[in-house]
């Protein structure tokens, strides 16, 4: 019998766990409102292009609340979708391993990253 | 070696085709397909307000193409049937207790929706009147 390892190697899980966690609760609490404003009612016409006019979204995105709600809005709900996407995987039994999990945070970090930059540049 | 030799079930990648709970938690998965394609969307259109007005009409105009309304709208369905199950696990995650007593799971479900509302009608407040700040 091996001995009871007492200290064993600490999980990273709760990293990704956390995130998936905010990416959660955005997209249940700010995503409805978020895509019908910008991906239907403005598209469709139904509500006017002026309030996305560029100068007005332009001082919008450079304002804190406006920073803190894009970054939000791109950055969480994506690491949420990874984490489902990354488990999803293994439930459809594509046997992706290390490479699966290394691919689908790598590509959240990297629009994570990209979103952050993007908003340091306006 | 152990003489066991158990049974291992097999499981084809098709399982969750079976019955309709499987069929129902593999839907509330796909959620964030239609996710990650408004998430993009939203990376594109950062992009294209750092490249000036030219980029953000043809960002618009891009918003406007009708399959990209119908993801959208794919990804607003989503993200309501994506709510309703993750406010129903909420208590089972992180159990919600008053004096010692646990909450019934509908009314930390209602306290979640009560929270969305209000997000929704601040975001919409932002949107109408946003002046700058």
């Amino acid at each position: 019998m091996k001995a009871i390892d007492r200290h064993p190697p600490r999980s990273e899980e709760p990293i990704w766990w956390s995130l998936f966690g905010a990416g959660g609760s955005w997209f249940a609490m700010f995503t409805p409102i978020t895509v019908l404003l910008l991906g239907v009612l403005v598209p469709l016409g139904l509500l006017s292009p002026d309030y996305l006019n560029y100068e007005r979204v332009h001082a919008f995105a450079s304002s804190w609340v406006g920073t803190l709600l894009i970054l939000g809005s791109i950055i969480l709900p994506l690491w949420h979708a990874m984490h489902r996407i990354h488990h999803g995987t293994h439930d459809l039994k594509m046997r992706l391993g290390l490479a699966g999990k290394v691919a689908c945070y790598g590509f959240a970090t990297l629009a994570s990253l990209l979103s952050l930059w993007l908003i340091m540049l306006l | 070696m152990s003489a066991r030799k158990p049974y291992i079930r097999p499981v084809t990648a098709g399982w969750w085709l079976k019955k309709a709970p499987y069929r129902r938690y593999m839907l509330r998965e796909a959620t964030v397909l239609p996710l990650t394609f408004f998430s993009l969307c939203l990376l594109a259109g950062l992009w294209a307000l750092t490249r000036g007005p030219v980029a953000w009409a043809g960002w618009l105009d891009f918003m406007a193409q009708p399959l990209v309304i119908g993801l959208n709208l794919l990804a607003l369905v989503g993200s309501l049937f994506h709510a309703a199950t993750f406010f129903l696990m909420m208590p089972q995650v992180m159990p919600v207790k008053v004096r010692g007593q646990r909450l019934p799971a509908m009314q930390v479900a209602a306290a979640q929706w009560a929270i969305t509302l209000g997000i929704s009608l601040f975001c919409l407040l932002v949107f109408v009147f946003w002046e700058g700040v």
